[in-house]
This record gives structure tokens, sequence and C-alpha cells, in this order.
């Protein structure tokens, strides 16, 4: 076990030299042990906020109090002490900085108080951070799966707090907007900030959030898995792991946070080029919400680990992939890659070109020519025409299942999109349409892509038509 | 000297464990040995351990150490589950009506510690009473793969194979495992064991009597020439199986790997006629398996007429023929494939414009049966032509065909 940060009642040192009878090199200190300790760990940013009680026995008059964080990762600046009890009889004079102890500060306090009090010291540190992970086993019919997640804790920070009530801050810490709105001045002019105001904006900031707030610590019984508190806070969520914890400098500690037991989710096949490169992947597609046993909370940030029972008395992995922020509500996509099973070619059925237009011997004038009853003179030149592509998007599915597959294509330039599938438009370029492929079957679905070219080219768009395709 | 790489360890200290984990670094260990490993191969690009051990644990808190050294266990993919007592067996083959109903056996997996520069991890797991627990533990371990290839013997006609699908395992994960399960996500399971270092090579599947053809082909655009000045094609050939049910395979797809290729020579041997790397081969899908170039079918490729037609201003048509004038040497007929890629042959007379290729097919054309529709797509057509043995005299008849093109639409 291993401290660096210690709070010293000093009998005598240099820095009290002008007080009377003070000795110049001669030191004698009390050492008031830490009684609680709370740690709010932000996982936006390497930031914790600590907030520590001591009892501190003070005599009338000025009492200086040494604080000194050697080896460790504390904000200097963010240091604050806070009288928890007898508060209108303690007062800090002022605070010390010393030139040649830069780990270290003294407080100057006050006393009207010959006895115990309760001092509050928080401050900042960096070093310790928290992380998610999720663990799913679907089950071998892949309609249900355990869906578990953990949260990691790891402290790097040099110090070792024992028996510390942990709360883990969920979501994005936007530090610059809080600042904006607590300094009451347009978010623009944060940055021409001094780097000090801005610290003391920040500090401010994380304590209006999360600094009024206290809770003991409950003992956890023993045999269960401690049980974390999950409680929106504004636009965030606190996790308040129950009881204390004790993690040692330099280990990590994982725990529980939830556990879904018979999670449902669908597959669905899915061709996005844009996200998950030019193949045909299989998705395990669910919702963190309650119907699936899941919404609690919403998810951080984190890698999400699948298995999948593979009926051998045993699992199969299948992926691991990270997620962002998933609110309640909101759905969870997992990419596994592509099936082996499912076999995905588009398929160049037909090409031809009509609609073509020569621009006459190099004047503005255009004739349409491939009609065939023109004579034009050779000087002319082709300035518009219409590519025709018929294609099938063509899928093998070997599976023992029927699969619901999704298609999305984008087409650069002025496109017009002939099917019976059923398309609908993403977006201004983008075509979707999905099909079902029932087990042991192929399907061919036939498109005809148009692509105006040259000056037939008006638009930068897709249009669908929906039109026969015959091969 | 050989060490036991990954270790699971029982902690004890009394009935209560330090609530500090650096405390509990200092402690008195039981081993529990591994009753059961699977080694799940199925993924592509990740082996899964998992192992079986049946833990003592005592009435309270229970720290459950689990280290290893110099191997490449990803301690992000752990997983530990409980899945009863250590005296009951998972799967018996008992009939569910004649089993003891277990007495409720509660285990809680309290919290997984990592401590500092170590290759481990700490579990702290709570039991209601005292007794063993059968675990599971799950892992993925790199440097353990592996790999397929395949031994393919030819009859002596050449018109089937026996093809023996090998799955190796190459263990250079410095961890050895007794008798362990091995999956390949299809096909047998084997129970091997399995030694640090050592390769093993298992028989995963033997598909006997599997139908095969020899194909010659010839296509400019992939294979090139043989001679240029002389317009010499090269024809390699092939041997193509298809992977389903027909041709006596079909169960899986075939995966990637080499193949060497042997054929039985009449005497009750077999003679190595050459190797290739089989593709990875879907279900319905043809494994082309490349044996050489044909010495015996010489392939005279010209462009006979390449006349443009225009239709207005610089925007043409042209008619394209090319004239194949094929000779087969060998003393037994034999099929030609003849493959021509239409882009390549737009390219070769008009220069490349980066279009698709709008063509039709021309009445000069002389391949019988036209194009092989299966075969063919929209950028490359193929044909067939037969070729006669060569006569007795030892001369060989010289075919020729034609293959006749409209290229529309070009300028």
């Amino acid at each position: 076990m291993r401290h660096a940060l210690i709070l010293a009642i000093v009998l005598s040192t240099p820095v009290w030299s002008a007080l009377p009878l003070a000795a110049e090199n001669v030191d004698l200190s009390t050492v008031p042990a830490r009684d609680t300790v709370q740690l709010t760990i932000y996982n936006s940013e390497d930031l914790t906020l600590v907030r520590e009680t001591r009892q501190v026995s003070f005599k009338k008059g000025q009492n200086p109090l040494q604080f000194s964080w050697a080896n460790t990762l504390i904000d200097p600046t963010s240091v604050e002490l806070r009288f928890a009890s007898h508060a209108d009889e303690l007062d800090v004079l002022d605070t010390t900085f010393p030139h040649d102890k830069p780990q270290m500060l003294y407080w100057n306090v006050q006393s009207e108080l010959d006895g115990e009090a309760t001092v509050e010291i928080t401050y900042f540190t960096s070093g310790i951070t928290w992380s998610a992970d999720y663990l799913c086993i679907a089950n071998r019919e892949e309609t249900e799966m355990g869906f578990e997640g953990f949260v990691r804790v790891y402290n790097n920070s040099g110090e070792e707090y024992e028996n510390a009530q942990v709360r883990l801050v969920v979501g994005t810490i936007n530090l610059v907007e809080k600042i904006a709105q607590l300094a009451q001045i347009p978010p623009q002019q944060v940055q021409a900030l001094p780097e000090d105001r801005l610290r003391q904006l920040r500090r401010d900031s994380a304590m209006h959030f999360f600094g009024d707030e206290s809770r003991d610590g409950v003992p956890a019984d023993a045999k269960k898995e401690k049980e974390i508190i999950k409680e929106g806070l504004s636009e965030y969520f606190i996790y308040t792991i129950e009881g204390t914890e004790t993690i040692a400098n330099g280990w990590s500690k994982r725990m529980r946070s939830f556990e879904g037991q018979t999670v449902p989710f669908t597959i669905q096949y899915r061709y996005r080029p844009a996200e998950y490169g030019d193949q045909l992947v299989r998705m395990y597609l669910l919702t963190n919400n309650e119907e699936s046993k899941l919404g609690t909370t919403p998810l951080p940030d984190g890698v999400v680990r699948v298995f999948r029972d593979n009926g051998r008395d045993g699992l199969s992995y299948l992926t691991a992939q990270s997620i962002k922020y998933v609110p309640i509500g909101d759905k969870i996509e997992l990419n596994l890659g592509p099936d082996r099973e499912v076999i995905f070619e588009l398929i160049k059925l037909r090409v031809w070109r009509d609609n073509i237009w020569v621009k006459l011997n190099g004047q503005d004038v255009f004739r349409r020519v491939d009609n065939g009853n023109l004579e034009i003179d050779e000087r002319s030149s082709v300035a518009g025409w219409d590519d025709h592509v018929l294609y099938s998007q063509r899928i093998r599915n070997y599976t023992a299942k029927p699969i619901d597959v999704e298609i999305r294509r984008s087409f650069p330039g002025h496109v017009i999109f002939r099917s019976r599938l059923e398309p609908v438009l993403f977006d201004y370029q983008t075509v979707q349409y999905s099909a079902t492929v029932p087990a042991g079957q192929t399907a061919d679905l036939l498109q005809e892509v148009v692509q105006r070219q040259g000056r037939n080219a008006r638009q930068n768009n897709v249009t669908l038509e929906e039109a026969r395709v015959d091969q | 000297m050989r060490r036991l790489v990954a270790i699971l360890c029982l902690v004890t200290a009394g009935h209560v464990i330090p609530a500090t984990p650096a405390q509990a670094r200092i402690k008195l260990i039981t081993l529990p040995v591994r009753q059961r490993v699977e080694i799940q191969l199925d993924n592509p690009h990740a082996t899964l351990v998992e192992e079986e051990r049946i833990v003592p644990l005592v009435k309270g808190i229970n720290q459950v150490d689990f280290s290893w050294a110099n191997t490449q266990i990803d301690p992000n993919t752990i997983v530990f589950r409980v899945l009863g007592r250590g005296d009951q067996q998972p799967a018996d083959g008992q009939p569910d009506d004649e089993k003891d109903e277990p007495a409720p056996f509660e285990v809680n997996v309290l919290s997984v510690s990592y401590p500092p520069n170590e290759a481990a991890l700490v579990w702290q797991v709570s039991a209601g009473d005292s007794g063993s627990a059968r675990v599971r533990i799950s892992y993925l371990l790199g440097n353990l793969t592996k790999s397929f290839n395949y031994r393919a013997v030819a009859a002596q006609d050449e018109s089937t194979l026996t093809l023996s699908q090998y799955m190796r395992l190459q263990n250079l994960a410095n961890e050895s495992f007794g008798s362990t399960g091995l999956w390949a996500g299809f096909g047998k399971n084997f129970l091997k064991p399995i030694g640090i270092n050592e390769t093993k090579e298992m028989l995963a599947a033997r598909h006997q009597n599997v139908p095969i053809k020899k194909t010659y082909t010839c296509n400019p655009q992939a294979y090139g020439y043989l001679d240029q000045p002389q317009n010499k094609l090269r024809v390699p050939m092939h041997y193509v199986l298809k992977n389903n049910k027909a041709n006596q395979l079909g169960e899986a797809p075939l995966e990637y790997g080499k193949v060497r290729i042997f054929q039985q020579d009449g005497r009750g041997s077999t003679a190595f006629i050459g190797e290739d790397w089989g593709k990875f081969t879907p279900l319905d899908d043809e494994m082309q398996l490349y044996l050489g170039v044909a010495q015996d079918i010489v392939v005279k490729r010209t462009i006979e007429t390449n006349e443009v037609h225009r239709v207005a201003g610089n925007l043409n048509n042209r008619e394209v023929v090319i004239k194949y004038e094929i000779e087969n040497f060998k003393d037994k007929p034999v099929t030609l494939d003849v493959a021509e890629s239409l882009r390549h042959i737009r390219n070769e007379v008009h220069g490349d414009t980066g279009r698709d290729v709008e063509w039709q097919l021309g009445g000069k054309t002389t391949f019988q049966g036209g194009a092989d529709k299966e075969k063919s797509t929209y950028d490359q057509v193929v044909f067939h032509a037969d070729l006669p043995a060569r006569d007795a005299s030892g001369k060989a008849a010289k075919i020729v065909h034609k293959l006749h093109v409209t290229i529309k639409n070009e300028w």
C-alpha cells in the first residue's frame, strides 16, 4: 500500500517563519488519515474528481496545513479545501505554493475552534480512467443472446485510493460548452480565455454538476455481485458502484454493470460499401430498450465481443466490434463480417447506348443521331449519350434459413434506376432495396441503370423508375 | 524445458480474501488441472480455446488466478463461465428422467482484477457453499493457426479424381494441449494432443470419384501469347471440379489451400503432375487447378477484319472478325475453350476509351452452338471448339473458326 498524498498539520516549518517563535529548519507535523474518498471518473476525458475527507484537530488561532502529492498526476490548481463541520469557526486565510517544493501547498487556517473538525479536500487527477465493454453470447438458433455489460476501472494515477466510492460518468462532457454557460459568454469567445481562467471554469463546471451530491458507501453483500446504480443527471449518466472499491495503483478492475439474459435480435445481411466495405456482411440487430430486456441505461462507448453457442457444447467466436454510445431506445448493430454460405455477385448482363447527340461542327448546335435518319458530317462529335447497363444482383443462399438482404448502392452523376425491386432513395445518389432469399435458393434481382452522360446529364442525382426489366 | 504456460490457481487465505488485490499476491494456491479442452477453428481469423477445470471453492469469497506467460492470450477476450458442480458431467448421455436433480450451487463472479505488468488476472468468485465447481474458460489464442491442403489423385483416364482435404494445425502458441477437441467449423471433430511447436495434419475429408473436366483454354487477355510474333496463343490446361453434390462434393465451401495433383499411372502407382493453389470455392462454384501449358495444341489468332462504319460525326460502329487456326497434335480428340474479353478486343482495334463495350455477335461467327451461356458474361464470351485427334500419319487437321463481333457506338 502506498500513499503519495499527505495532509499534515505543520507545527513548525520555514514557511511559517514569520510567525512568532517559528523555527527555521526543524519541522514537526501530525498526519491525519483519510476517512472517506470518492472518485468521479469521466470516460470522455482523462479527468477524475477526487473528494476526500479527513479529521483534523485545530487550535485557536492560525493553523498551517500542508498538503502534498509527490509523484501523482494531480492538477495543483484544482486543489480546494472546504470545512464539512464547524465551517463558521474555520476560515482559510491564504494558500501558499512554495517555490522549492512543486507538489505541495500550505493552507493557513484561521480557527475559532479548539477541537476536531472534518475537512473535505477536492482536486482533479488524471491517470484514473474507465471503459465499458460488452459480452454477447447468441444461442444456437440465433434468436436470442445473453448481453452483459462491464465497466473496467484503471488506476495509473500514482496514488492508491482505498475503500473509495467510485462513480463513473457516462457521456461526453463538452467542457467548453459548460464553461461557456458558466462564464455566460458566447462559446466562440471561450478559446480566447486565458489558460488559468479556462482551468478554473472547467473545475467550477465539474463541481457544479457533480460536486454537491454525496452518497455514503454502502457495505455490499459479499456473496453477491455489487450492484451498479445508474442514474441520469442532466445530459449524463452516472454509474455508482455499490459500496466501496480499492484499486491499487497500476491495477485495473472489471465489474459487471448489467446483464440481459434473453435479449432478442434479428439477422440482416447488408451491402453498404461506405460502411462495411465492398462485401455483403451479416449483422445482428438489437435495440437498447425494455422490450429487448435492455434499456435501463445508455451504453457507453466500448468493445462488444460476440460469441455463439456452436451447438456442440462450445462457443464460436464471431467478432469484436467497437460501438459508439448507444442511447436508450437506439439500435445496436453488430457486424459479423461476410458469411461464407451466402454468395453475393453483381452480374453485368447487357450494355447499350442510346439518345446519342452530336455537336455540329463545333457550333452550339446539337442533333440526335442514334435513330439513323440523319447524315452528319465528320467534323461533328458526340456530345451527349445515355449508357444503359442491365445488372443482375445475384444472391445465393446456402444457409438453412431464409435471409433478409438490404442493399445500398451509390451512383454518381445523373442516373435513372429502373427495376421492380421497390427501391427507395437513401440519399440523392444512393438506392436502397431489400429482398428475402429462401433457404437454399438463388435470387436474381434485375435492375437497369441509365447513366446520362455529356450534355444529357442535367442533374447529379438518381431517379427511381418502376419498370419491368428483362434480360 | 517445457512449462505449463496457462495456469489457473485457486488462492486461499483462510476463509477471507484480502480486499486489496495487492495484498493478495502473497498466496497459497491450488492448481486445478484441465478436464477438457476444445479448440474452435471455425473463425477464419481467430482461434478460440475453451478449457474446463474443476475448481474447489470455499463458502464465501474465493480468488481465482489465471496467468499465462509467453503466449498470446488476448486478456480482453477471456470469458469465465461456471457450468455447475464439479461432479456434474455436462454431457453424460443419461436420459433426463434418470438424472438426479443437482443441488443448486450459487456461484457468482464478483469482479476481475488485472495486476500491473503481469500476464494474469484474478477473478473474485463467491460461493454459497463449499464444493467444487466446473468452470469453462474461453479465450482467443494467437499463433495457433490452421491451414488446408489437398491431395488430388486423378484416374488414369482423367475423368475423375479422389480429393483428400487435410487440415494442418500449427502450434506456435507456446502452450501444449493434451487430448483436445478440434473443430474447423465443418466436417468431423478431432480429438488429438498438440505439443508445443508441433504441426499436426489431419484428414478432414476424402471425396472419391469426383468427376473432373480437363480443359484446354485460350484467352489472350488472361493467358496471353506463347509466341506473339507468330500470333500463337498460350493454351493452359486445368482440371475443373464443381463443388456440388452431383459431383460428390458440395458439403461445405472448399477452403483455400495448396493442391498437389497426382495421376494414376496404370501400374498401381501414381505420378506427380503438378500443384496449384486452390482458391476458396463456395458451393456450386468451380475450382480450377492449373496443370501447365499444352504443347500439343496450337492456336493462331489473327484479326482478319477491322472495318469502321461511321454513324454520324465521330460516332461509329465497327465490324471485327477474329480468325483462329487450331491444330491438335494429340492422339485423342479434345475440346478447346476459346475465351475472348470484349473490352480487350475493343482496346486492340480502337484503343481504350474506358467505356463499357456495346456489342453483338455477327453472322460470320462459326463456333457451333454459339457462346456457352453458363460460362459467358457480357464482358467475356466463351466458345467451344471440338478438335479431332491427329490422323494415323501424325498429321493434325487445321480447324478454322471465326468470331465476328459488331462493336457499336464508339468514338
